[in-house]
C-alpha cells in the first residue's frame, strides 16, 4: 500500500484523495477483519491427542488410560478409528449435529480410503452425547444403532452419575457394531506412520540435516582444504535418522492418535440424559 | 524483397507463437473447468443418494406408523403422496441440473415431502404407543440422520457449484467458458422452513428445548 504521497507537485489535492484512500482501504480492512473475526468467534477443539479424551475430568486416569489402549488395539485389528472425546460444555452456537460432525471431519478420523472413523462426543454440562460415524462405517453404525448406543447403554449410566461404567459399555457396543467391517494391519496409523506425527515436515527435516551435515562440511572442505570433513558427515545423519525421531510417541503405554484422514458426512445420532 | 519476406516470416512467427500460447492457456482451463464440472456432479449425485435414502425410510415408517391405533390418516397420506411426487421428479441423478428452474423443481418436491414428514412426527408423539416402539424410535434416529446427511451433502454441492462458478466467471475464463459449454450453475438456496424441515423431537425430558435441537442452517446455508 502506497500511503505516502507520491508527487510533490499541488500536494494539497494530492493528499487528500491519498488520506481518503488510505481511510477506504482502512476502513474496507477493518471491515473485513470484523468480518472473519465474527466468523471464528467458533473455534473447532485442537486434534486430540489419544484415543480417550476425557477433558471434563470424569473418568480415572487409570481408566482412561484402559480405554484409550482398548481402541487403540481395536485399530491395530481393525483399522477403524473410534475415538471418544469428553468435554465439559458444547463451544458452539450450532446444532450438535452439526458441530460435532465439522470436528469429526476437522480431526480426519479414520482411515483415508475406507474412511471408517467414529467419534463419541460427550458434553458433560449439556447433558448432551453424540456419536458421528464416518461414511465407511455408517453401514456398520447405522444411526439406529448409534441411537440405541447412546440412549439405552450410556445414557442410563450417565444419568446415575456412573460415566466410566457408561462410556465402557458405550465403547465395547461401539467395537462390537463396527468390528469385521474392515481388517486391521496391526499397527495404528500413528506406528504406521511411524516415529512422526500428522503434519510434521520430517522430509524437510532431514533435507536440511542433509544440507547441514553433508553439503555445508563439503563447501568448507573446499575453503580449507586438507581437513577430512567426509568422515563427520555419515555418522551424524545415521545417528538422526535412526535415533532421532523413533523414540517420540511410543513412551509410557500411552498410544497416540492420529487422524487418517477420514471424512464424515451427518451420520450418526445422538440423546441426552 | 529478402528483407520483407524476413519481416512477414517474423510477424508470422510471433502470431503463432501467441496462438500456442492463448491455445495452451484455453486447454489447461478447459481441463479445470472439465475436473471442476465432474467434482458438481459428483456432489449432485451424492445429494440424490441421501434424499433417495430418506425416500427409502418412507414406506417403513409409513407402515410402522399405520400399525399404531387410529393414527391420524391424513397427514399418512400427505407423505405418501410427497413421496410419489418426489418419485415422479425427471431429474438426472448423475448430472447437476443446469438450470435454477430444475432445481427449484426439485427443491420444491422435496421440501413439501420435508414437511409432510415434520407433520408425521410431530402427530406421532400424540401417540404414545407409537413412541415407545423400538421400530419406530429406530426410523426416528435413521430419519434424524439422513436429515442431517441432507444438509452435509446440500452444503457440499453449495461448495461445489461456487468453485465452478468462481472459475467460470473470473477472468480470462469467462471469454470462452460459454463457447466451450460450461455455463454458471445453479445451487441450493435455503428455503424459508425448509432448513427447519422434519422437527424429530427426542423424548428428552429434562432439556429445555436448547438451541442445540434445531437442525443447523449453516451447512444448507447458500455459500
Amino acid at each position: 500500500m502506497s500511503c505516502k504521497p507520491a508527487r510533490r507537485n499541488r500536494p494539497g489535492a494530492l493528499l487528500a484523495a491519498n488520506t481518503q484512500l488510505c481511510l477506504t482501504i482502512w476502513f474496507a480492512l477493518l471491515v473485513f477483519l470484523t468480518a472473519s473475526a465474527t466468523v471464528a468467534a467458533e473455534t473447532l477443539p485442537s486434534k486430540p491427542a489419544g484415543y480417550f479424551n476425557d477433558y471434563a475430568g470424569v473418568v480415572d486416569q487409570a481408566t482412561a488410560l484402559r480405554f484409550n489402549e482398548q481402541l487403540a488395539q481395536f485399530e491395530r485389528e481393525t483399522s477403524n478409528q473410534i475415538v471418544v472425546a469428553i468435554y465439559r460444555t458444547m463451544e458452539s452456537e450450532s446444532s450438535v449435529d452439526d458441530y460435532t460432525r465439522r470436528v469429526a471431519q476437522t480431526w480426519g478420523v479414520g482411515q483415508k480410503g475406507r474412511k471408517n472413523g467414529a467419534v463419541l462426543f460427550v458434553f458433560v454440562e449439556n447433558h448432551q452425547m453424540f456419536i458421528q460415524t464416518g461414511y465407511g462405517l455408517e453401514g456398520a453404525l447405522p444411526d439406529a444403532t448409534c441411537w440405541d448406543i447412546t440412549h439405552n447403554i450410556i445414557a442410563p449410566q450417565f444419568k446415575k452419575g456412573e460415566y466410566a461404567a457408561g462410556l465402557g459399555a458405550g465403547i465395547q457396543a461401539m467395537m462390537q457394531a463396527a468390528r469385521g467391517e474392515f481388517k486391521g494391519t496391526g499397527k495404528t496409523h500413528t506406528e504406521e506412520n511411524g516415529k512422526h506425527s500428522g503434519s510434521f515436515p520430517v522430509g524437510l527435516i532431514i533435507f536440511f540435516v542433509i544440507l547441514f551435515f553433508v553439503i555445508v562440511p563439503r563447501f568448507r572442505r573446499i575453503g580449507r582444504r586438507g581437513y577430512g570433513y567426509t568422515g563427520w558427515g555419515g555418522p551424524y545423519i545415521g545417528g538422526f535418522g535412526g535415533g532421532g525421531w523413533s523414540g517420540g510417541s511410543s513412551g509410557g503405554g500411552f498410544s497416540g492418535f492420529s487422524g487418517g484422514g477420514g471424512s464424515f458426512g451427518g451420520g450418526g445420532a445422538g440423546s441426552s440424559w | 524483397m529478402n528483407k520483407f519476406a524476413f519481416g512477414c516470416g517474423g510477424i508470422l512467427l510471433v502470431v503463432v507463437f501467441i496462438a500456442v500460447v492463448i491455445g495452451m492457456m484455453v486447454m489447461g482451463k478447459y481441463n479445470t473447468l472439465v475436473k471442476l464440472d465432474q467434482s458438481v456432479n459428483q456432489s449432485w449425485a451424492q445429494v440424490q443418494n441421501v434424499y433417495q435414502r430418506r425416500a427409502d425410510l418412507i414406506p417403513n415408517l409409513v407402515n410402522t406408523v399405520q400399525g399404531a391405533a387410529n393414527f391420524e390418516k391424513s397427514t399418512l397420506i400427505a407423505v405418501t403422496e410427497a413421496r410419489a411426487s418426489v418419485g415422479r421428479l425427471q431429474i438426472n441423478p448423475n448430472q447437476a441440473p443446469a438450470t435454477a428452474q430444475q432445481l427449484e423443481q426439485f427443491q420444491a418436491a422435496q421440501g413439501q415431502l420435508s414437511n409432510a414428514l415434520s407433520r408425521l412426527l410431530v402427530v406421532s408423539e400424540r401417540y404414545p404407543e407409537l413412541k415407545a416402539n423400538a421400530n419406530f424410535q429406530a426410523l426416528q434416529a435413521q430419519l434424524e440422520g439422513t436429515e442431517n446427511r441432507i444438509a452435509v451433502e446440500r452444503g457440499n454441492f453449495n461448495q461445489a457449484v461456487q468453485e465452478y462458478n468462481t472459475a467460470v466467471r473470473t477472468f480470462p475464463t469467462v471469454i470462452f467458458a460459454g463457447m466451450l459449454g460450461f455455463p454458471p450453475k445453479p445451487f441450493f438456496n435455503a428455503q424459508p422452513g425448509a432448513e427447519k424441515a422434519p422437527q424429530v423431537n427426542f423424548d428428552f425430558k429434562a432439556a429445555p428445548a436448547p438451541p442445540i435441537m434445531t437442525p443447523a442452517p449453516s451447512a444448507a446455508a447458500t455459500p
